[in-house]
């Protein structure tokens, strides 16, 4: 089992809803990978309490769908606490997240955002093909990323 | 001054995608005022041809913040399905159902409370829109916004262990549940060795009904006139003692002055109600039969049902009881804004359910499913933590259901809501030259005290907030503003 050291990867997105859920996917091949459960975290949305939890990480990686074209079928980049905030319980953002674990916590895990291009959002299980090609070319690359 | 509309959409800080939309008339006075529930969902109709056994999963894709009431709702009319009522199910598997609806009772009076209604508390309704929300609150008042993170998921990981996850899960299956409690699951939550366990929740109730009793001492005036209005209220009560009930009672309604309007077995629930419905809401008007659609709306949720009820029956949570039924000299409380107070009373309670649970070696149980012989109709309704909610399933003989009704909790607010939009609408924006970010919310929060769920009460799948329009008396479009 390969155990990530104080590191949490956060699978953000909803299976039902198509490339949707190329957060639990992610999450997903990794399991296959052989990392563990422990490090792996699915969830349909952030909330607040989610600083609680990072805030007992280093390293913090959210993996979620992206409407967005982006020219690899994904992106990851660096996340940092948002200076201004807003709140819904239908929409935190990791930056909002990042801001409430400094602000609460004083906790600044180093954060990333990884963000994998879907194409299709109807009410049905199953990944498009596009999306399921951004996603092999995201667990590949991911393999040898080095948060 | 022009005739014109406002329209407040999204409404923010709730549960769903509503939009208020007040007209006004030349010389700046409020003729009128709407929320209007926008999205649309149908769940009554596609549930139709499915397995009974599969509505108490199904249904709780109504919701992200409510799944375990239409799960518990649902599995009561189940159960009814295979031939068994509440008091027949066993002892373990009642008293777990009752764990899972008041862990999921505490967490969502959490996230209202701190999540969506302390910052209008913390920081007043003239404060600017970028500060009222949990962020501000965290900033400036670190101690609180802990103190609501832990509560929320204490709630929520009674929840987990009981369903297996903290939304979605199951737990009920037809005359009964799936899975017994373990000494390790209940050490987890008493213990305190890795969340704060059930006493600490317990004593922070106790302190945040301290917190909200002194700002109500400092704000009464406005707290006590706020969006207040006679109203009938409506709530499950104990079978015999007429106590505050969560999980399974009678269904008792009391009018602005205390006198009885309904005293039924809640199985009767469809001779005594109708749902109006009106062209400009996708969310029905629950009304009781006898006392016509003008008379005979209820209010349900926190306030309505220590109204309702005679008492509670925990031992603080009755103590606060009292002192919040004194000040109103034992008469219904109609001050809308007292249903926040209301609100951390019952999560106050439901802190000592869950203790008195914990401690019941019935929980660990195992004799989990009793069977009967099947019926084709099921009723089943709870207290869920914004009100009264009904769910009721046909079956034919093959066990598919034929026919499904909900009557969800914000449902029942709905008029009540209404009214609160058009009482706060007339009070603050008549005859203003200008409108003003907060006048729009205190309109916000004569819904937001309602803890409002729209994506449940309309059965939507959903954005969330509100909007607010301005329009003229001929429906033009003057102004608007979207959050």
């Amino acid at each position: 089992m390969k155990k990530l050291d104080n590191t949490l990867i956060i699978g953000i997105g909803n299976n039902t809803r198509q490339d949707d859920g190329l957060g639990w996917c992610f999450l997903e091949h990794l399991e296959k990978e052989g990392y563990h459960e422990d490090s792996l975290l699915y969830k349909y949305q952030l909330m607040v309490e989610d600083a609680e939890l990072i805030a007992k990480y280093e390293k913090v990686i959210f993996v979620d769908a992206c409407k967005t074209q982006l020219n690899n079928g994904f992106e990851i980049e660096r996340v940092l606490p948002a200076e201004k905030v807003a709140f819904s319980t239908h929409e935190v953002p990791p930056n909002q997240i990042l801001n409430l674990c400094e602000n609460i916590y004083q906790k600044k895990p180093k954060s990333y955002i990884i963000k994998i291009q879907g194409y299709v959002w109807d009410i049905q299980i199953g990944l498009s093909n596009e999306a399921t090609e951004n996603l092999k070319k995201t667990v590949s690359y991911f393999k040898n990323f080095t948060p | 001054m022009n005739k014109k509309k406002i329209v407040i959409e999204p409404v923010t800080r709730v549960e769903g995608h509503g939009k208020v939309t007040i007209k006004m008339n030349e010389e700046g006075k409020v003729e009128d005022a709407f929320l209007h529930i926008v999205e649309f969902r149908g769940f009554e109709k596609f549930i139709q041809g499915h397995p009974y056994w599969e509505a108490p999963v199904l249904v709780q894709r109504l919701c992200g913040i409510c799944p375990v009431s239409h799960h518990i709702a649902a599995a009561k009319a189940i159960d009814q399905l295979v031939g068994v009522d509440p008091e027949n199910l066993t002892p373990t598997a009642t008293k777990l159902r009752k764990l899972l609806h008041y862990g999921q009772v505490f967490q969502s009076h959490s996230l209202h409370f701190f999540y969506l209604a302390s910052p209008d508390i913390l920081f007043g309704i003239d404060a600017p829109a970028e500060k009222r929300n949990i962020v501000a609150v965290a900033t400036e008042n670190q101690e609180l916004a802990k103190k609501g993170i832990l509560m929320r998921k204490f709630g929520q990981e009674i929840i987990k262990a009981l369903a297996g996850k903290k939304i979605h899960g199951i737990l009920a299956v037809p005359g009964g549940v799936h899975k017994t409690f373990t000494k390790e699951e209940r050490e987890y939550f008493l213990d305190g060795k890795q969340i704060p366990n059930v006493d600490t929740m317990i004593e922070w109730s106790k302190e945040i009904i301290d917190f909200m009793k002194a700002y109500h001492f400092d704000n009464a005036p406005w707290i006590d006139n706020f969006a207040a209005y006679p109203s009938n209220h409506l709530g499950l009560v104990h079978k015999e003692t007429g106590a505050m009930e969560l999980y399974d009672g009678r269904l008792r309604s009391i009018d602005s002055e205390g006198n009885e309007l309904l005293n039924i077995e809640d199985i009767e629930y469809r001779y005594h109600f109708k749902e109006a419905v009106e062209p400009w809401s996708y969310l029905k008007f629950p009304y009781m039969t006898k006392y016509g659609r003008e008379n005979g709306w209820n209010r349900v949720g926190p306030l309505a049902r220590i109204n309702t009820c005679s008492h509670i029956p925990t031992y603080y949570a009755e103590i606060e009881r009292q002192i919040f039924k004194a000040y109103t000299q034992d008469k219904p409380n109609n001050m809308t804004m007292h249903t926040h107070w209301a609100r951390l009373i019952e999560m106050l309670h439901c802190a000592e359910l869950i203790k008195e649970l914990l401690l019941d070696e019935d929980l660990m149980g195992t004799d989990l499913v009793t069977k009967g012989t099947p019926r084709n109709k099921g009723i089943g309704i709870i207290e869920a933590p914004r009100g009264t909610l009904i769910h009721e399933y046909h079956t034919d003989d093959k066990g598919l259901i034929t026919k499904c009704n909900l009557i969800v909790s914000t449902t029942h607010n709905n008029e009540a809501m209404n009214r609160g939009v058009r009482t706060i609408a007339n009070e603050v924006l008549n005859h203003k030259p200008e409108i003003t970010e907060p006048m729009l919310n205190q309109i916000e929060m004569a819904i937001r005290a309602y803890d409002p769920c729209l994506s449940c009460a309309t059965h939507a799948l959903g954005q969330m907030p509100l909007i607010v329009q301005l329009e003229d008396l001929q429906g033009n479009l003057l102004d608007e503003k979207i959050r």
